[in-house]
């Protein structure tokens, strides 16, 4: 078998110095013409652990990335560090389009941005591929709360500050990031928690009442709502969400507050373009895929397909944001 | 009543024989999987998911369960026959798993470790039926303090892992917290003791420290003319004797009790419920000053407890839709793509596929017992193999098994640096057993206790306002204190490395 490959590649050689492309030995797996291969599967690096809303859109694109490329593809969660340990792991794989993990913002935008960290990778380390879902944040009380409004929470949290705790999941994480752009606009303060395990850490500390607030992402809080043990007072996007019609935008009630994660598919930067641009449609045919779009739905997540070069601007401009909140989320001690 | 008719009614959707075969085949690819060393439940799950995608929704969950309890199941076949465990949760079956099979109790070891998987999962089973709601209310009571103070009470079990001297237990226990220390710190993220190695970010494997601690120390530590490996069981030996069985009942209590219990709160694994287990036997047991040398105890706890906990760990899912092991997220995504959102609304918008999964869990447990315990006789034969060849093979699985974890080379030479280093301490006589348990101990109470701190802003005294975490903690001092206080004290503990 790998004799045949050497002849196969040796010919291939032989054919192209002879063309005079030059002598690019093994020329159809440098540049991803063959792209992927039979039987070699595909790693998809989840950066939070499964069940939550990262892993579950990725188990759902993946079977039908699996049949659009041909091959295996395997979700593999390494979750820790509000995702720095995937992304680690995505960024220093081989960009040969055998390794590709899904990339939620802030977690991937703002971990390079502070050097305490010692993240070993910057934007310019992932390549884009495309962007599937923005799920808003929203803010919630527990179901007996005396807090009926928005306003009424902050007007409480601003007389008292760090008076009430907050999840979030991780320190510098899209929730950390919410609750440092309510303070910097409405001047409320909440004592962040930092679940570093994720969603499902944090609600359950939520649940048992363990922390009085949940900040979260629509998609966390909407099967929440149905089951009646979390109350949402407000929703930090332009316009409503559908999977929550009835609680007000921040805008509504007289903040002006918008945050949010955006969540998307990259492979470390360096990939071939034929392989790209091969992962590229796969992936947009699996994000718009109408069974994908509406499970979903199903979990309160809105299809918000973008091109990996879009992806692109999109991440950059949410860096610029990023950069002016983040001495308020930086670890002060 | 109603409760019992709607389980009889999954009973009915579950047992047709398109259902028998899924969950029979299930449990036969999990078990093979499970033998393979370093594919644990987690990567066994993930691995089958592909196969059920295009079933109906109640027979692929209802193989999917049954693959996961096979290969629960799996791992322990080699820890006791071949000193190799499977996955992290069978790790410490090994002890007197395999010093059972060094006496020809082989068959024996596998029938106990089959039942008591049988009786865990099944009580905790029940227990899902009659009382999930409340039961997983209750796991909820549990936050990040109340956790932190439950690790303590585990951590304190190692003075019951201790052998003669409490000074080398401690070092044993306090290398294990070192080694859980690696990789990237979990709530500020900078990464520590890498050494500036990629690979230590996620920091040390615990299987490939495991096999390479208890399995690859242990060949290590053969002298010349040592009989190396096992006797080959006679027939008589493949079942337990009625004395073993006495003996494993009150051990398999115990399992179900910590493995049903820790199973209700998130975030434990199994492997935190198998080991707890191994702690209780050796502080508890009437005959614990035999652990160690091939108690049947030994077995029958933890793999009890494994197993309650896989099953108990269905409730909060079911309850209140929360993946409370790595392993029940697996089965959550399953769930998620065949269009079901775990959760209380399974069963108000799906009710008859939710009994069909709970009525295919039981069938699954008694599936596995049914095909497991006949072929006891088939594994067993591998110690038919003449030592040499054995011992090489096992080498082989050791190094594959490491290999297979991450499928990289960088785990073989962990598993071989920490074979090393089991071996130092077998002849400094440190146990191992201590470093162990704080090394899986110790990141959940590393984190348990900087969300508590961050809870309470800073202010220890929240580990003692709350009821439940100052019992806890109250109790972690007893155990600690009981050998100074002499009051538990078992008559001779004898010198014993692998304690």
């Amino acid at each position: 078998m790998s004799r045949k490959k050497v002849t196969a590649a040796i010919a291939a050689a032989a054919l192209l110095a002879l063309t005079g492309c030059g002598a690019n030995a093994g020329a159809t797996s440098a540049t991803g013409e063959d792209f992927p291969k039979k039987g070699k599967s595909i790693d998809l690096v989840v950066a939070f652990s499964s069940g939550g809303a990262v892993d579950t859109a990725a188990r759902l694109v993946q079977p039908v990335l699996e049949k659009e490329l041909g091959t295996n593809v395997e979700v593999i969660n390494k979750p820790g560090a509000g995702g720095q340990i995937g992304y680690t792991q995505l960024t220093s794989a081989k960009p040969d389009g055998y390794t590709i993990g899904a990339t939620g913002s802030p977690s991937v935008v703002v971990s390079p941005l502070d050097p305490a960290r010692g993240a070993k990778y910057t934007r310019s380390s992932f390549q884009p591929l495309g962007r599937q879902v923005i799920d808003p944040a929203v803010i919630a009380v527990q179901p007996d709360s005396p807090f009926k409004t928005l306003k009424e929470l902050l007007d409480a949290a601003k007389a008292k500050p760090k008076s009430m705790t907050a999840s979030t999941t991780g320190l510098q994480t899209g929730e950390h990031f919410a609750l440092a752009q309510i303070q910097e606009t409405t001047g409320a303060e909440f004592a962040p928690v930092h679940f570093s395990e994720g969603a499902s850490q944090a609600t359950t500390a939520f649940l048992g009442k363990h922390v009085d607030i949940l900040v979260a992402n629509v998609s966390d809080v909407t099967d929440l709502t149905k089951q009646n043990k979390a109350r949402v007072l407000g929703i930090m996007t332009a316009e409503r969400s559908p999977s929550l019609p009835d609680v007000p935008t921040f805008k509504e009630s007289g903040y002006n507050v918008e945050a949010g994660t955006a969540r998307g598919y990259s492979a470390p930067a360096g990939l071939p373009d034929a392989v790209a641009k091969k992962l590229e449609a796969a992936l947009q045919k699996a994000i718009e895929d109408p069974e994908v779009v509406k499970k979903m739905n199903d979990l309160g997540l809105q299809t918000s397909y973008l091109s990996g070069k879009d992806y692109e601007t999109f991440w950059a401009g949410q860096e610029a944001d990023f950069k002016k909140v983040l001495p308020k989320v930086q670890k002060k001690d | 009543m109603d409760t019992l008719n709607e389980l009889l009614n999954g009973f009915a959707a579950a047992l047709t024989w398109q259902n028998l075969i899924f969950a029979f085949l299930g449990c036969l690819l999990g078990t093979v999987i499970g033998v393979l060393p370093g594919i644990g439940p987690v990567a066994g799950v993930a691995l089958l998911i592909p196969l059920t995608l295009n079933m109906d929704p109640t027979g692929s969950i209802i193989m999917l369960c049954a693959i996961f309890y096979g290969t629960a199941y799996g791992g322990t076949i080699t820890s006791v026959l071949l000193n190799t465990p499977g996955e992290a949760a069978s790790a410490i079956t090994t002890i007197d798993g395999h010093a059972m099979t060094k006496m020809g109790k082989a068959g024996a070891a596998l029938t106990i470790a089959a039942i008591g998987s049988f009786v865990g999962g099944t009580i905790a089973t029940l227990g899902l039926v009659a009382a999930a709601k409340p039961l997983g209310e209750l796991g909820l009571l549990v936050g990040p303090p109340e956790f932190f103070a439950l690790m303590v009470v585990g951590i304190s079990l190692l003075v019951a892992l201790a052998g003669k001297s409490m000074v080398k237990a401690l070092i044993s226990g306090a290398l294990g917290l070192l080694i859980s220390m690696v990789g990237i710190d979990p709530v500020a993220g900078a990464p520590r003791f890498t050494f500036g190695m990629d690979r230590l970010l996620d920091g040390v494997s615990f299987v490939a420290v495991i096999v390479g601690v208890f399995g690859l120390s242990e060949i290590l530590s053969y002298r010349k003319g040592e009989s190396t490996v096992v006797h080959a069981p006679g027939f008589r030996s493949l079942l337990p004797t009625g004395k073993e069985w006495r003996r494993s009942a009150p051990s398999m209590a115990r399992g179900t009790g910590i493995g049903f219990g820790l199973g209700l709160i998130p975030g434990m694994t199994g492997s935190v419920a198998s080991l707890l287990s191994y702690g209780a036997e050796k502080k508890f047991s009437k005959y614990r000053n035999e652990l160690g040398k091939g108690a049947v105890e030994g077995v029958a706890g933890p793999e009890t407890a494994n197993n309650a906990h896989a099953n108990a760990a269905l409730i909060p899912l079911f309850t209140l839709g929360i993946p409370a092991s790595p392993t029940i997220a697996v089965l959550m995504g399953a769930f998620l793509q065949q269009g079901l959102t775990p959760g209380p609304t399974l069963f108000t918008e799906h009710s008859e596929i939710a009994w069909a999964i709970i009525a295919s869990l039981f069938i699954g447990n008694l599936l596995l017992v049914l095909l497991n315990v006949p072929l006891v006789g088939l594994w067993t034969s591998i110690l038919r193999v003449p030592a040499p060849i054995l011992t090489a093979l096992i080498l082989l699985f050791m190094v594959i098994g490491a290999y297979t974890i991450n499928f990289s080379v960088f785990d073989v030479f962990v598993m071989i640096g920490f074979g090393l280093l089991g071996l130092a301490l077998r002849h400094l006589e440190i146990p191992l057993a201590p470093m162990v348990l704080t090394l899986v101990l110790g990141p959940l109470m590393e984190r348990s206790l900087r969300e508590s701190l961050e809870i309470s802003q800073g202010d220890f005294s929240i580990f003692l306002n709350r009821p439940i975490s100052a019992v806890l903690i109250a109790l972690g001092l007893l155990i600690i204190c009981s050998p100074l206080l002499k009051l538990r004290k078992p008559k001779a503990l004898t010198d014993d490395p692998e304690t």
